[in-house]
Protein backbone atom coordinates (compact mmCIF):
# COMPACT_ATOMS: atom_id res chain seq x y z
CA UNK A 1 0.00 0.00 0.00
CA UNK A 2 1.30 3.61 -0.92
CA UNK A 3 1.17 5.52 1.99
CA UNK A 4 2.49 8.77 0.26
CA UNK A 5 -0.37 8.90 -1.70
CA UNK A 6 -1.88 12.20 0.33
CA UNK A 7 0.82 13.88 0.09
CA UNK A 8 2.02 13.95 -3.80
CA UNK A 9 -0.70 16.89 -3.73
CA UNK A 10 1.88 19.51 -3.51
CA UNK A 11 4.86 18.52 -5.11
CA UNK A 12 2.29 17.33 -8.01
CA UNK A 13 1.03 21.06 -7.85
CA UNK A 14 4.06 22.82 -8.30
CA UNK A 15 4.73 20.20 -11.56
CA UNK A 16 1.56 20.72 -13.05
CA UNK A 17 1.86 24.53 -13.04
CA UNK A 18 5.27 24.29 -14.65
CA UNK A 19 3.92 21.83 -17.16
CA UNK A 20 1.33 24.76 -18.03
CA UNK A 21 4.05 27.15 -18.69
CA UNK A 22 5.43 24.52 -21.19
CA UNK A 23 8.22 23.49 -19.35
CA UNK A 24 8.69 20.28 -20.18
CA UNK A 25 10.93 19.13 -17.74
CA UNK A 26 8.67 18.87 -15.04
CA UNK A 27 6.03 17.44 -17.45
CA UNK A 28 8.58 14.74 -17.95
CA UNK A 29 9.07 14.37 -14.02
CA UNK A 30 5.48 13.50 -14.06
CA UNK A 31 5.99 10.57 -16.32
CA UNK A 32 8.65 9.38 -14.61
CA UNK A 33 6.67 10.24 -11.22
CA UNK A 34 3.31 7.91 -12.02
CA UNK A 35 4.50 6.01 -15.38
CA UNK A 36 5.15 2.99 -13.31
CA UNK A 37 1.98 3.30 -10.83
CA UNK A 38 -0.29 3.75 -13.81
CA UNK A 39 1.20 1.28 -15.46
CA UNK A 40 0.74 -1.55 -12.59
CA UNK A 41 -2.86 -0.21 -12.69
CA UNK A 42 -3.45 -0.58 -16.08
CA UNK A 43 -2.11 -3.94 -16.16
CA UNK A 44 -3.63 -5.47 -12.97
CA UNK A 45 -7.21 -4.40 -14.84
CA UNK A 46 -6.08 -5.33 -18.32
CA UNK A 47 -4.20 -8.23 -17.76
CA UNK A 48 -1.82 -7.89 -20.88
CA UNK A 49 1.60 -6.33 -20.62
CA UNK A 50 1.76 -5.15 -24.29
CA UNK A 51 -1.77 -3.46 -24.36
CA UNK A 52 -0.96 -1.64 -20.69
CA UNK A 53 2.45 -0.07 -22.04
CA UNK A 54 0.12 1.13 -25.06
CA UNK A 55 -2.56 2.53 -22.79
CA UNK A 56 0.12 3.68 -20.54
CA UNK A 57 1.66 5.96 -23.30
CA UNK A 58 -1.74 6.58 -24.43
CA UNK A 59 -2.93 8.05 -21.04
CA UNK A 60 0.47 9.94 -20.71
CA UNK A 61 -0.23 11.23 -24.22
CA UNK A 62 -3.80 12.03 -23.20
CA UNK A 63 -2.41 14.03 -19.87
CA UNK A 64 0.00 16.40 -22.04
CA UNK A 65 -2.46 16.89 -24.82
CA UNK A 66 -4.48 18.12 -21.79
CA UNK A 67 -2.50 19.46 -19.39
CA UNK A 68 -3.57 22.88 -20.30
CA UNK A 69 -7.35 22.78 -19.19
CA UNK A 70 -6.41 21.20 -16.09
CA UNK A 71 -7.68 23.24 -13.88
CA UNK A 72 -7.36 21.72 -10.10
CA UNK A 73 -10.84 20.94 -9.35
CA UNK A 74 -9.28 16.90 -8.86
CA UNK A 75 -5.50 16.64 -7.51
CA UNK A 76 -3.99 15.42 -10.41
CA UNK A 77 -3.60 12.03 -8.88
CA UNK A 78 -7.09 11.33 -9.15
CA UNK A 79 -7.07 12.75 -12.29
CA UNK A 80 -3.99 11.37 -14.15
CA UNK A 81 -5.59 7.74 -12.29
CA UNK A 82 -9.20 8.85 -14.09
CA UNK A 83 -7.59 9.02 -17.36
CA UNK A 84 -5.60 5.97 -16.97
CA UNK A 85 -9.06 4.01 -15.81
CA UNK A 86 -11.42 5.03 -18.23
CA UNK A 87 -9.41 4.07 -21.05
CA UNK A 88 -8.39 0.84 -19.66
CA UNK A 89 -12.10 0.37 -19.09
CA UNK A 90 -13.08 1.37 -22.74
CA UNK A 91 -10.15 -0.72 -23.78
CA UNK A 92 -11.62 -3.66 -21.83
CA UNK A 93 -15.36 -3.31 -23.12
CA UNK A 94 -13.93 -2.95 -26.77
CA UNK A 95 -11.85 -6.23 -26.40
CA UNK A 96 -14.77 -8.41 -24.52
CA UNK A 97 -16.99 -7.18 -27.63
CA UNK A 98 -14.38 -8.50 -29.95
CA UNK A 99 -14.17 -11.45 -27.97
CA UNK A 100 -9.98 -10.84 -27.61
CA UNK A 101 -10.09 -11.12 -23.89
CA UNK A 102 -10.02 -15.21 -22.80
CA UNK A 103 -9.78 -14.49 -19.39
CA UNK A 104 -12.72 -16.71 -18.24
CA UNK A 105 -11.74 -19.59 -20.16
CA UNK A 106 -8.89 -19.89 -18.48
CA UNK A 107 -8.35 -22.65 -16.06
CA UNK A 108 -6.53 -23.44 -12.88
CA UNK A 109 -3.68 -25.71 -14.04
CA UNK A 110 -2.00 -25.05 -10.28
CA UNK A 111 -0.41 -28.43 -8.60
CA UNK A 112 -1.27 -29.74 -5.19
CA UNK A 113 1.31 -27.99 -2.97
CA UNK A 114 0.39 -24.81 -4.55
CA UNK A 115 -3.33 -25.43 -3.54
CA UNK A 116 -2.30 -26.90 -0.09
CA UNK A 117 -0.47 -23.72 0.39
CA UNK A 118 -3.24 -21.69 -0.49
CA UNK A 119 -5.36 -23.72 1.98
CA UNK A 120 -2.93 -23.21 4.58
CA UNK A 121 -2.72 -19.02 4.35
CA UNK A 122 -6.39 -18.95 3.92
CA UNK A 123 -6.83 -20.56 7.14
CA UNK A 124 -4.60 -19.68 9.39
CA UNK A 125 -6.02 -17.62 12.07
CA UNK A 126 -2.93 -15.56 12.51
CA UNK A 127 -1.94 -12.39 10.84
CA UNK A 128 -1.25 -12.79 7.00
CA UNK A 129 2.25 -12.03 6.67
CA UNK A 130 2.42 -9.98 3.59
CA UNK A 131 6.37 -10.44 2.99
CA UNK A 132 5.60 -14.23 3.58
CA UNK A 133 3.14 -14.23 0.62
CA UNK A 134 4.85 -11.74 -1.65
CA UNK A 135 7.65 -14.25 -1.58
CA UNK A 136 5.53 -16.68 -2.65
CA UNK A 137 5.28 -17.41 -6.50
CA UNK A 138 2.45 -19.90 -6.37
CA UNK A 139 0.34 -17.64 -3.98
CA UNK A 140 0.81 -14.72 -6.24
CA UNK A 141 -0.01 -16.40 -9.60
CA UNK A 142 -3.22 -17.36 -7.97
CA UNK A 143 -4.03 -14.68 -6.20
CA UNK A 144 -3.57 -12.70 -10.00
CA UNK A 145 -5.63 -15.18 -12.08
CA UNK A 146 -8.81 -14.99 -9.14
CA UNK A 147 -8.14 -11.18 -9.50
CA UNK A 148 -8.49 -11.41 -12.79
CA UNK A 149 -11.72 -13.44 -12.75
CA UNK A 150 -13.46 -10.55 -11.24
CA UNK A 151 -15.66 -8.56 -13.79
CA UNK A 152 -13.87 -5.19 -14.44
CA UNK A 153 -15.89 -2.86 -12.44
CA UNK A 154 -14.76 -5.48 -8.35
CA UNK A 155 -11.20 -5.89 -10.16
CA UNK A 156 -10.84 -1.79 -10.67
CA UNK A 157 -12.21 -1.08 -7.63
CA UNK A 158 -9.92 -3.55 -5.83
CA UNK A 159 -7.18 -2.94 -7.51
CA UNK A 160 -7.46 0.80 -7.12
CA UNK A 161 -7.63 0.33 -3.53
CA UNK A 162 -5.44 -2.97 -2.45
CA UNK A 163 -2.69 -2.27 -5.18
CA UNK A 164 -2.51 1.61 -5.81
CA UNK A 165 -3.95 1.79 -1.93
CA UNK A 166 -6.37 4.81 -2.77
CA UNK A 167 -8.44 6.30 -0.38
CA UNK A 168 -12.16 5.50 -0.70
CA UNK A 169 -12.58 8.85 -1.68
CA UNK A 170 -10.34 8.65 -4.46
CA UNK A 171 -11.30 5.87 -5.89
CA UNK A 172 -14.92 7.43 -6.01
CA UNK A 173 -13.08 10.15 -7.63
CA UNK A 174 -11.58 8.43 -10.04
CA UNK A 175 -14.51 6.45 -10.98
CA UNK A 176 -16.98 9.24 -10.67
CA UNK A 177 -19.00 7.08 -8.39
CA UNK A 178 -20.73 7.78 -5.14
CA UNK A 179 -18.68 7.01 -1.94
CA UNK A 180 -21.31 4.06 -0.45
CA UNK A 181 -21.14 2.56 -3.96
CA UNK A 182 -17.11 2.23 -3.65
CA UNK A 183 -18.02 0.34 0.02
CA UNK A 184 -20.14 -1.49 -1.33
CA UNK A 185 -18.51 -2.71 -4.49
CA UNK A 186 -15.38 -3.45 -2.96
CA UNK A 187 -17.28 -5.35 -0.50
CA UNK A 188 -18.74 -7.38 -2.98
CA UNK A 189 -15.40 -7.39 -5.04
CA UNK A 190 -13.45 -8.93 -2.06
CA UNK A 191 -16.26 -11.47 -1.03
CA UNK A 192 -15.91 -12.46 -4.65
CA UNK A 193 -12.45 -12.77 -4.60
CA UNK A 194 -12.66 -14.97 -1.63
CA UNK A 195 -14.93 -17.39 -2.71
CA UNK A 196 -12.89 -17.42 -6.17
CA UNK A 197 -9.79 -18.37 -4.32
CA UNK A 198 -11.79 -20.62 -2.10
CA UNK A 199 -13.20 -22.50 -5.14
CA UNK A 200 -9.21 -22.75 -6.28
CA UNK A 201 -8.31 -24.63 -3.23
CA UNK A 202 -10.94 -27.16 -3.53
CA UNK A 203 -10.57 -27.35 -7.32
CA UNK A 204 -14.34 -26.94 -7.67
CA UNK A 205 -14.54 -24.92 -11.01
CA UNK A 206 -18.05 -25.30 -11.17
CA UNK A 207 -18.55 -23.36 -8.12
CA UNK A 208 -15.90 -20.61 -9.68
CA UNK A 209 -17.67 -20.59 -12.85
CA UNK A 210 -21.11 -19.26 -10.54
CA UNK A 211 -19.35 -17.13 -8.68
CA UNK A 212 -18.01 -14.69 -12.13
CA UNK A 213 -21.27 -15.60 -14.21
CA UNK B 1 -19.55 -18.42 5.78
CA UNK B 2 -22.41 -16.09 4.50
CA UNK B 3 -21.96 -12.55 6.08
CA UNK B 4 -24.15 -9.87 6.73
CA UNK B 5 -23.10 -7.28 3.47
CA UNK B 6 -23.73 -4.31 5.69
CA UNK B 7 -21.02 -6.30 8.55
CA UNK B 8 -19.23 -6.71 5.25
CA UNK B 9 -18.66 -3.54 4.63
CA UNK B 10 -17.74 -1.88 8.00
CA UNK B 11 -14.90 -4.81 8.11
CA UNK B 12 -14.03 -3.68 4.68
CA UNK B 13 -13.66 -0.06 5.70
CA UNK B 14 -12.23 -1.20 9.17
CA UNK B 15 -9.28 -3.51 7.67
CA UNK B 16 -8.93 -0.06 4.76
CA UNK B 17 -9.02 2.11 8.04
CA UNK B 18 -11.86 4.17 6.61
CA UNK B 19 -13.70 4.50 9.58
CA UNK B 20 -13.86 7.06 12.16
CA UNK B 21 -12.67 6.52 15.14
CA UNK B 22 -15.91 5.97 16.95
CA UNK B 23 -17.18 3.14 14.65
CA UNK B 24 -13.16 1.61 15.22
CA UNK B 25 -14.30 0.88 18.67
CA UNK B 26 -17.15 -0.75 17.55
CA UNK B 27 -16.23 -2.84 15.08
CA UNK B 28 -13.09 -3.63 17.60
CA UNK B 29 -15.68 -4.45 20.17
CA UNK B 30 -18.04 -6.57 17.60
CA UNK B 31 -14.90 -8.79 16.63
CA UNK B 32 -13.77 -8.94 20.32
CA UNK B 33 -17.76 -10.45 21.32
CA UNK B 34 -18.58 -12.40 17.35
CA UNK B 35 -15.95 -15.25 16.61
CA UNK B 36 -17.40 -15.31 13.61
CA UNK B 37 -16.95 -11.89 12.78
CA UNK B 38 -13.48 -12.30 13.89
CA UNK B 39 -12.89 -15.06 11.30
CA UNK B 40 -14.56 -13.17 8.52
CA UNK B 41 -12.23 -10.37 9.30
CA UNK B 42 -9.23 -12.27 8.79
CA UNK B 43 -10.81 -14.03 5.78
CA UNK B 44 -11.05 -10.38 4.12
CA UNK B 45 -8.01 -9.80 5.51
CA UNK B 46 -5.65 -12.39 3.80
CA UNK B 47 -8.09 -11.83 0.85
CA UNK B 48 -6.97 -8.21 1.12
CA UNK B 49 -2.93 -8.71 1.81
CA UNK B 50 -3.20 -11.85 -0.80
CA UNK B 51 -3.90 -8.98 -4.06
CA UNK B 52 -1.96 -6.56 -2.09
CA UNK B 53 1.26 -8.24 -2.30
CA UNK B 54 1.18 -8.79 -5.88
CA UNK B 55 4.20 -7.98 -7.39
CA UNK B 56 4.46 -5.05 -8.91
CA UNK B 57 5.06 -4.27 -12.53
CA UNK B 58 7.47 -1.47 -14.14
CA UNK B 59 6.25 0.58 -17.06
CA UNK B 60 8.36 -0.50 -19.93
CA UNK B 61 11.94 1.58 -20.73
CA UNK B 62 10.85 2.87 -23.66
CA UNK B 63 7.65 4.32 -22.42
CA UNK B 64 9.60 8.09 -21.40
CA UNK B 65 11.60 7.71 -24.37
CA UNK B 66 8.10 7.81 -26.15
CA UNK B 67 6.72 10.63 -23.78
CA UNK B 68 10.03 12.47 -24.65
CA UNK B 69 9.39 12.66 -27.96
CA UNK B 70 5.43 13.75 -27.76
CA UNK B 71 6.89 16.23 -25.40
CA UNK B 72 9.01 17.39 -28.02
CA UNK B 73 6.38 18.18 -30.62
CA UNK B 74 4.77 19.91 -27.89
CA UNK B 75 7.51 22.06 -27.13
CA UNK B 76 7.96 23.21 -30.60
CA UNK B 77 4.16 24.35 -30.75
CA UNK B 78 4.45 26.01 -27.70
CA UNK B 79 7.87 27.93 -28.46
CA UNK B 80 5.97 28.91 -31.97
CA UNK B 81 2.34 29.63 -31.40
CA UNK B 82 3.01 33.20 -32.29
CA UNK B 83 4.42 33.03 -35.32
CA UNK B 84 1.78 29.85 -36.41
CA UNK B 85 -0.74 31.85 -35.49
CA UNK B 86 0.35 35.11 -37.39
CA UNK B 87 0.94 32.82 -39.96
CA UNK B 88 -2.30 31.60 -40.31
CA UNK B 89 -4.05 34.90 -39.69
CA UNK B 90 -1.73 36.08 -42.86
CA UNK B 91 -2.53 33.23 -44.59
CA UNK B 92 -6.05 34.45 -44.00
CA UNK B 93 -6.24 37.74 -44.77
CA UNK B 94 -3.90 37.07 -48.08
CA UNK B 95 -6.56 34.85 -49.38
CA UNK B 96 -9.45 37.45 -48.35
CA UNK B 97 -7.78 40.03 -50.06
CA UNK B 98 -7.12 37.49 -53.56
CA UNK B 99 -10.86 36.48 -52.99
CA UNK B 100 -11.63 40.07 -52.86
CA UNK B 101 -9.14 40.95 -55.95
CA UNK B 102 -10.72 38.55 -58.15
CA UNK B 103 -14.45 39.18 -57.44
CA UNK B 104 -13.72 42.44 -58.46
CA UNK B 105 -12.04 42.06 -61.39
CA UNK B 106 -14.93 39.27 -62.24
CA UNK B 107 -17.39 42.07 -61.88
CA UNK B 108 -15.19 44.93 -63.82
CA UNK B 109 -14.74 41.89 -66.85
CA UNK B 110 -18.81 41.01 -66.70
CA UNK B 111 -19.87 44.88 -67.03
CA UNK B 112 -17.35 45.36 -70.12
CA UNK B 113 -18.81 42.47 -71.65
CA UNK B 114 -22.28 43.99 -71.08
CA UNK B 115 -20.96 47.48 -72.45
CA UNK B 116 -19.56 45.74 -75.21
CA UNK B 117 -22.39 43.64 -76.25
CA UNK B 118 -24.20 46.87 -76.24
CA UNK B 119 -22.37 49.37 -78.17
CA UNK B 120 -20.10 46.75 -80.65
CA UNK B 121 -20.79 47.43 -84.25
CA UNK B 122 -22.65 45.44 -86.01
CA UNK B 123 -24.24 43.31 -83.27
CA UNK B 124 -27.18 45.38 -83.66
CA UNK B 125 -28.48 47.92 -85.80
CA UNK B 126 -30.65 49.98 -83.35
CA UNK B 127 -27.73 50.29 -81.12
CA UNK B 128 -25.10 53.19 -81.05
CA UNK B 129 -21.71 52.76 -81.81
CA UNK B 130 -19.74 53.55 -78.72
CA UNK B 131 -17.49 56.36 -77.67
CA UNK B 132 -14.33 54.04 -78.34
CA UNK B 133 -15.60 53.55 -82.20
CA UNK B 134 -15.57 57.25 -82.82
CA UNK B 135 -12.53 58.28 -81.42
CA UNK B 136 -11.25 55.75 -84.04
CA UNK B 137 -12.86 57.16 -86.89
CA UNK B 138 -13.14 60.58 -88.30
CA UNK B 139 -17.01 60.19 -88.61
CA UNK B 140 -18.98 57.14 -87.49
CA UNK B 141 -22.89 56.80 -88.40
CA UNK B 142 -26.06 54.86 -89.27
CA UNK B 143 -27.92 55.10 -92.57
CA UNK B 144 -31.23 53.92 -92.87
CA UNK B 145 -33.05 53.23 -96.32
CA UNK B 146 -36.45 52.13 -96.46
CA UNK B 147 -37.33 50.67 -100.40
CA UNK B 148 -40.39 49.03 -101.80
CA UNK B 149 -37.69 47.47 -103.67
CA UNK B 150 -36.37 45.36 -100.95
CA UNK B 151 -34.54 42.47 -103.17
CA UNK B 152 -33.34 44.95 -106.06
CA UNK B 153 -31.85 47.46 -104.29
CA UNK B 154 -30.08 44.60 -101.96
CA UNK B 155 -28.64 43.03 -104.55
CA UNK B 156 -27.38 46.43 -106.15
CA UNK B 157 -26.00 47.28 -102.43
CA UNK B 158 -24.20 43.99 -102.55
CA UNK B 159 -23.00 44.00 -105.71
CA UNK B 160 -21.85 47.68 -105.05
CA UNK B 161 -20.05 46.75 -102.10
CA UNK B 162 -18.05 44.19 -104.03
CA UNK B 163 -17.68 46.09 -106.78
CA UNK B 164 -15.25 48.96 -104.47
CA UNK B 165 -13.75 46.18 -102.88
CA UNK B 166 -15.67 46.71 -99.31
CA UNK B 167 -15.58 42.99 -98.78
CA UNK B 168 -13.06 42.75 -96.26
CA UNK B 169 -14.24 45.82 -94.22
CA UNK B 170 -17.93 44.50 -94.34
CA UNK B 171 -19.89 42.65 -91.34
CA UNK B 172 -23.46 41.90 -92.75
CA UNK B 173 -26.66 40.79 -90.85
CA UNK B 174 -29.92 40.22 -92.09
CA UNK B 175 -33.00 40.39 -90.07
CA UNK B 176 -36.24 39.94 -90.40
CA UNK B 177 -37.31 42.66 -93.03
CA UNK B 178 -34.06 44.27 -92.92
CA UNK B 179 -30.31 44.31 -93.38
CA UNK B 180 -27.50 45.36 -92.01
CA UNK B 181 -24.10 46.36 -93.26
CA UNK B 182 -21.73 47.66 -91.27
CA UNK B 183 -18.87 49.17 -93.10
CA UNK B 184 -15.23 50.21 -91.23
CA UNK B 185 -13.21 51.66 -94.23
CA UNK B 186 -11.10 54.37 -96.10
CA UNK B 187 -13.14 57.30 -96.30
CA UNK B 188 -12.62 57.22 -100.24
CA UNK B 189 -13.91 53.78 -100.45
CA UNK B 190 -16.97 54.78 -98.90
CA UNK B 191 -17.40 57.70 -100.82
CA UNK B 192 -17.44 55.66 -104.11
CA UNK B 193 -20.03 53.16 -102.76
CA UNK B 194 -22.41 55.94 -101.84
CA UNK B 195 -21.86 57.59 -105.40
CA UNK B 196 -23.18 53.90 -106.62
CA UNK B 197 -25.82 54.54 -104.21
CA UNK B 198 -26.67 57.77 -105.59
CA UNK B 199 -28.12 56.18 -108.63
CA UNK B 200 -30.74 54.50 -106.96
CA UNK B 201 -31.33 56.44 -104.22
CA UNK B 202 -34.78 58.01 -105.95
CA UNK B 203 -35.68 54.03 -104.72
CA UNK B 204 -35.34 54.47 -101.40
CA UNK B 205 -38.75 55.75 -99.63
CA UNK B 206 -37.10 57.14 -97.20
CA UNK B 207 -33.24 57.96 -96.08
CA UNK B 208 -32.42 58.79 -92.72
CA UNK B 209 -28.62 59.05 -91.35
CA UNK B 210 -27.67 59.15 -87.66
CA UNK B 211 -24.33 61.07 -87.63
CA UNK B 212 -22.70 60.28 -84.14
CA UNK B 213 -21.60 62.87 -82.21
CA UNK B 214 -19.07 63.06 -79.01
CA UNK B 215 -22.88 62.67 -76.65
CA UNK B 216 -22.95 59.02 -76.77
CA UNK B 217 -26.29 58.40 -77.80
CA UNK B 218 -27.53 61.68 -78.84
CA UNK B 219 -26.64 61.21 -82.70
CA UNK B 220 -27.93 64.29 -85.22
CA UNK B 221 -30.59 62.81 -86.89
CA UNK B 222 -30.89 64.35 -90.46
CA UNK B 223 -33.98 63.23 -92.45
CA UNK B 224 -34.89 62.97 -95.59
CA UNK B 225 -31.29 63.08 -96.73
CA UNK B 226 -29.53 62.24 -100.38
CA UNK B 227 -26.52 60.57 -101.20
CA UNK B 228 -24.15 63.62 -101.78
CA UNK B 229 -25.64 65.27 -98.47
CA UNK B 230 -23.77 62.05 -96.81
CA UNK B 231 -20.59 62.25 -99.01
CA UNK B 232 -20.20 65.82 -97.68
CA UNK B 233 -20.73 65.03 -93.65
CA UNK B 234 -18.36 62.35 -94.11
CA UNK B 235 -15.91 63.92 -95.74
CA UNK B 236 -15.47 66.72 -93.18
CA UNK B 237 -12.27 66.56 -91.54
CA UNK B 238 -12.75 66.24 -87.93
CA UNK B 239 -15.86 65.07 -85.97
CA UNK B 240 -16.90 68.18 -84.58
CA UNK B 241 -17.09 69.47 -88.24
CA UNK B 242 -19.18 66.45 -89.27
CA UNK B 243 -21.35 66.85 -86.59
CA UNK B 244 -22.16 70.72 -87.51
CA UNK B 245 -22.74 69.87 -90.90
CA UNK B 246 -24.98 67.17 -90.29
CA UNK B 247 -26.73 69.44 -87.89
CA UNK B 248 -27.00 72.25 -90.96
CA UNK B 249 -28.54 69.64 -93.25
CA UNK B 250 -30.87 68.00 -90.55
CA UNK B 251 -32.48 71.68 -89.89
CA UNK B 252 -32.34 72.44 -94.27
CA UNK B 253 -34.01 69.16 -94.92
CA UNK B 254 -36.55 69.28 -92.04
CA UNK B 255 -37.95 73.30 -93.61
CA UNK B 256 -38.00 71.50 -97.09
CA UNK B 257 -39.95 68.73 -95.78
CA UNK B 258 -42.61 71.38 -94.07
CA UNK B 259 -42.35 74.20 -97.24
CA UNK B 260 -46.20 74.00 -99.16
CA UNK B 261 -46.99 72.34 -102.04
CA UNK B 262 -44.84 69.18 -101.44
CA UNK B 263 -48.45 67.11 -101.29
CA UNK B 264 -48.82 67.95 -105.16
CA UNK B 265 -44.98 67.63 -106.41
CA UNK B 266 -45.82 64.16 -104.64
CA UNK B 267 -49.31 63.46 -106.76
CA UNK B 268 -46.92 64.32 -109.88
CA UNK B 269 -45.28 61.14 -109.10
CA UNK B 270 -41.63 60.58 -110.81
CA UNK B 271 -41.59 63.72 -112.81
CA UNK B 272 -39.76 65.39 -110.28
CA UNK B 273 -39.52 68.46 -108.11
CA UNK B 274 -39.93 71.89 -110.38
CA UNK B 275 -39.11 75.59 -109.93
CA UNK B 276 -40.76 74.84 -106.39
CA UNK B 277 -38.78 72.53 -105.42
CA UNK B 278 -36.93 73.94 -101.87
CA UNK B 279 -33.37 73.46 -102.93
CA UNK B 280 -30.99 71.46 -100.82
CA UNK B 281 -27.82 72.14 -100.53
CA UNK B 282 -25.52 72.57 -103.67
CA UNK B 283 -22.54 69.89 -103.50
CA UNK B 284 -19.42 69.88 -105.46
CA UNK B 285 -18.51 66.12 -103.97
CA UNK B 286 -17.91 64.82 -107.10
CA UNK B 287 -15.25 67.72 -108.81
CA UNK B 288 -13.92 66.90 -104.88
CA UNK B 289 -13.64 63.35 -104.85
CA UNK B 290 -11.72 62.81 -107.96
CA UNK B 291 -9.18 65.06 -105.88
CA UNK B 292 -9.68 63.82 -102.72
CA UNK B 293 -8.47 60.02 -103.73
CA UNK B 294 -5.37 61.20 -104.67
CA UNK B 295 -4.29 62.28 -101.42
CA UNK B 296 -2.89 59.16 -99.24
CA UNK B 297 -3.35 60.68 -96.33
CA UNK B 298 -7.21 61.06 -96.50
CA UNK B 299 -7.10 57.98 -97.97
CA UNK B 300 -6.13 56.57 -95.58
CA UNK B 301 -8.85 58.36 -93.32
CA UNK B 302 -11.37 55.32 -91.30
CA UNK B 303 -14.83 55.77 -91.26
CA UNK B 304 -17.61 53.82 -89.59
CA UNK B 305 -21.21 53.63 -91.41
CA UNK B 306 -23.91 51.02 -91.27
CA UNK B 307 -26.55 50.81 -93.57
CA UNK B 308 -29.38 49.60 -92.73
CA UNK B 309 -31.51 48.95 -95.81
CA UNK B 310 -35.50 47.89 -94.79
CA UNK B 311 -38.66 46.82 -96.68
CA UNK B 312 -41.43 49.61 -96.55
CA UNK B 313 -44.66 48.85 -94.94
Amino acid sequence: MHSETPNINIRDAALVEQCQGGDSAAMESLILRYQNRIYNVILKICANPDDAAELTQETFVKIIESIDRFQGRSTFYTWAFRIAVNLTLNYCQRSAKLGLRSLDAEGYAHDTQARQVLREFLSDDSAPDPAAVAQNKELCEIAFESLMKLNDEQRTVVVLRDIEGMHYAQIAEVLDIELGTVRSRLSRARNNLREIIEAVCNEDESKYRRITE
Amino acid sequence: MKMNQNIDELLNSYIDGELAKGQQAEVQQLIANEPEIAVRLRQLEACKVLVSCLPRAEAPAETLQRMTASLQRRALSVQHPLSSEINESATYLLTRRIAAVAAVVGVVAVLAAVVYTMVAPGTSPDKLPAKALLAAADFSGRLELETSDFVRVDAFLNRAIEDNGLLDCLTSASLQDRKVYSLSCAKGHLNLLLADLGGIWQRFDSATLFVETEKFSEPVVVNAITAGQTTEILNQDSLKKCTAVAKDIAVLNNVAELMPGREVFAAMGDNGPGLMTIPKPVLTWKKKMAKDLESPAEKTERVSLTIVLAGSK
